[in-house]
């Protein structure tokens, strides 16, 4: 029955929007109407999200859905996230957001009545795209042809508080990148000169970019403690996927603040508008179709893929040519200096795009190499880590002094401070690594992490009167999302370039010690949960007089046979200890242990930039 | 310096910030790339034992041997040849004898695949494209699998 209410609240939502459309060229709707319509295929597609979701609840094994991807004896929250976690769910949550975007957007004031129908009819219209998508290839609403009493179950790997609200709030980074790119293509189509849109876009790509922030980094923390690697970044085909339109994100973001007036830019704004779906578009496209191998892939279908494809090459297709034929002309011609404002967020932006460009190759590279020489090839994690960042590391040195840069003039305020500031650190550094462990691209990450830190505050106290209210933390924004970001640097190079690895074998009862601490293995027991059976190694861990519990181990879920590793972490604000446990041969259990140092500083400095991309959405 | 100075500068500094990317991607990329091969293509191939590759396949029945509680051997098959494997680590959680695996590393003298990383099929529906497309070609994929 809900599959029926679901299947059909869906359909109606596409009749509303096709109807939108046509309704442009046969019927002089106005603005008021035109809200409300949209607004109602919004409630119409929540609607079919919220039935499916029903289904998952009450697991109503009718439907073939939730029959191949739930089972009932799944704990609640899981029940819920089960929904998306399955191809044709997770596309009914894309639609969703979608109309939830424009739900919102539907809101906006201060825009051009004509500007802002274009943008609604051209979000109907992707509207339509992924409902028939959904529709065609992928219906979540399918019945059982057989009737069954019990279902599949989730995929256990997916069963993790963090993975549950990670694809929500991933979506909502990527698709909130359509409202900017109608808004982008609109304004080329409306032919205005006006440039309140780009003020508006500003504040859409800002939450998109947020959210796409915490999307990522909810996947790299699961990855770190769910999939027992010891790391949380693997240069995986998905995690390339989401970073391009998080770094184009980032660019589009920093360009906006250029708007104030400067024509050459508007074009390339919306070039990059246009970009950041398209990528989004572009990595579904990868990932449904299966053509990349990666722990994303569901089922693969030939017929999805081609679908998405499609979609794809009418998107994009249709905005290039849009783009060429009705790009704004230059009728300002922006000031070049070479040591201000401009110039830095110029070359920050045509580093950011070659930093995209570079992953992008390394992730198609291997199919290109298929289709055209039929080897099969892999590219591996070490191409992208020697690769994408040297080419980030300029940018890293110009963020941190960006911000005090001038707009007009060729100066920076208090030059010497920084030059002499710059080379303390520096030296400072290089003797303590010297003294320590000495290892060049660690040098290079923590000079560049201390100085951005050091560079913005020295920055916020020169340039502002230190005042505790709302508006001083809107003044300082851009700085503490710098701040935020060296603090992100700091960790990510020490928690990848000093990070120690050990193997043990152990009986039970025995003594090791890792890094100059002591651990136990203490015991190892076994223990029945809701849906899975746990195995689980005790470590004691001697802290000066005190002990510390850690619990490392694996899940056998018995509706999938599948076996899940469940690493445990001891989480110090200056390392993580990081256990796995492995095999056991003759009574011996192999044990792997992880030193991380700083990785907390990473997760801090991801917390900092997401709350200042929250204030700057607030911010006028 | 005068306008047109700057801007002649910073044109120059974005080629060479553009030279320079390229020059990595070329560096970068024939160093860190590893052809992946099915155990027959491996078999009748003579490859550099100092070169990564990535081999692809089935764990054989009854070829898994547990050295110690970290080390083993097994033998990686398509049916027609297969190729033995020695590893020291840990396995991934879904490894087992008569599924899917991908290994990474180097061959040795004696033909044996010192393997650097091993990645195992992650669901029960899900199998690496490029492990499908090799197996298709010999004909050994089952539809239903």
């Amino acid at each position: 029955m809900s599959s029926l209410v679901g299947f059909l609240c869906l359909v109606f939502a596409v009749g509303i929007n096709i109807f939108l459309i046509f309704s442009k060229y046969l019927l002089k709707l106005k603005i008021v109407s035109f809200n409300i319509l949209i607004r109602l295929s919004c409630i119409l597609t929540l609607a079919s999200f919220l039935s499916l979701i029903y289904a998952y609840l009450v697991s109503d094994f009718s439907n073939f859905n939730v029959f191949q991807n739930s089972h009932s004896d799944k704990p609640l929250i899981y029940k819920i996230s089960g929904t998306w976690g399955n191809h044709e769910g997770s596309m009914l949550l894309w639609v969703s957001i979608l109309s939830i975007y424009a739900f919102f957007f539907s809101f906006t004031k201060k825009i051009d009545l004509n500007l802002k129908k274009l943008t609604l009819l051209i979000q109907s219209f992707l509207h339509i795209s992924f409902s028939l998508f959904i529709i065609f290839t992928s219906n979540p609403f399918l019945i059982n042809s057989v009737i069954v009493h019990e279902g599949l179950g989730l995929n256990p790997i997916l069963q993790d508080p963090g993975l549950a609200i990670h694809p929500p709030i991933l979506y909502a980074g990527y698709v909130g990148y359509s409202i900017v790119f109608s808004l982008a293509v609109a304004s080329l189509m409306h032919e205005s000169n006006d440039l309140e849109w780009l003020s508006i876009a500003k504040k859409w790509s800002l939450i998109s970019w947020t959210f796409l922030t915490g999307g990522i980094a909810l996947g790299s923390y699961w990855a770190y403690y769910e999939l027992g690697w010891g790391g949380w970044w693997f240069w995986d085909p998905v995690e390339n996927i989401s970073l391009m339109p998080w770094i184009t994100g980032l660019a589009l973001v920093h360009s906006l603040l250029l708007v104030k007036g400067q024509q050459i830019l508007k074009k390339w704004i919306i070039f990059l508008s246009i970009l950041c779906f398209s990528l989004s578009i572009f990595g579904t496209f990868l990932v449904r179709s299966g053509i990349l191998t990666s722990v994303h892939s569901f089922a693969a279908d030939a017929s999805r893929g081609l679908f998405i494809l499609l979609i794809f090459f009418i998107i994009t297709g249709f905005s290039l040519v849009v783009f060429l034929l009705k790009f704004p002309d230059n009728n300002k011609p922006v000031k070049f200096l070479f040591i201000n404002k401009v110039s830095a967020l110029i070359i920050n932006n045509i580093l950011m795009i070659i930093a995209t460009l570079t992953i992008l190759l390394g992730t198609i590279y291997p199919i290109i190499i298929e289709v055209l020489t039929n080897n099969r090839i892999s590219v591996g994690g070490p191409y992208f880590n020697s690769t994408v960042i040297p080419i980030m590391i300029p940018g890293f040195l110009l963020m941190s002094i960006a911000p005090v840069l001038s707009w007009q003039t060729n100066k920076i305020k208090n030059s010497y401070y920084y030059i002499i500031c710059f080379i303390l650190i520096s030296v400072i550094i290089l003797i303590q690594s010297y003294l320590t462990e000495f290892n060049s691209w660690g040098v290079i990450g923590l000079i560049l992490g201390v100085w951005i830190i050091i560079a913005s505050i020295s920055a916020i106290i020169l340039s502002y009167k230190l005042k505790l209210n709302f508006k001083f933390l809107q003044n300082i924004n851009p700085h503490l999302a710098h701040i935020g970001v060296g603090i992100a640097i700091i960790g990510i190079t020490c928690s990848s370039v000093f990070q120690k690895e050990y193997d043990y074998n152990l009986n039970t009862g025995d003594n090791f010690i890792v890094n100059e601490i002591n651990v136990v293995l203490d015991k190892i027991e076994t223990k029945n949960e809701k849906n899975f059976q746990a195995l689980r190694a005790n470590f004691l861990i001697q802290e000066e007089n005190s002990f510390k519990n850690v619990k490392s181990g694996k899940n056998y879920y018995p509706v999938s046979k599948m076996i899940t590793s469940e690493a445990g972490i001891l989480h110090q604000w200056d390392r993580d200890i990081y256990f796995i446990l492995g095999d056991q041969k003759d009574e011996k259990w192999f044990v792997k242990v992880y030193v991380n140092p700083f990785v907390s500083l990473i997760w801090l400095g991801i917390i900092i930039m997401i709350c200042c991309g929250f204030i700057g959405v607030i911010r006028k | 310096m005068s306008l047109r100075f700057q801007r002649l500068l910073l044109i120059l500094v974005s080629v060479i910030m553009i030279f320079v990317a390229v020059l990595l991607i070329l560096y970068n990329g024939r160093k860190n790339i590893s052809y992946f091969y099915t155990p027959s293509e491996l078999a009748s191939l003579k490859i550099d034992i100092d070169k990564k590759v990535r081999l692809g396949g089935f764990v054989e029945k009854n070829s898994f041997i547990k050295i110690t509680a970290s080390s083993f051997k097994f033998k990686i098959s398509d049916d027609l040849k297969s190729i033995d494997v020695a590893y020291q680590g840990l396995l991934p959680d879904l490894f087992r004898e008569g599924q899917g695996a991908v290994i990474e590393g180097y061959m040795t003298k004696n033909n044996v695949l010192n393997a650097t990383s091993v990645f195992a099929k992650h669901d029960e529906n899900y199998m690496p494209a490029s492990i499908k497309k090799g197996l298709e070609n010999t004909g050994y994929w089952n539809k239903n699998y």
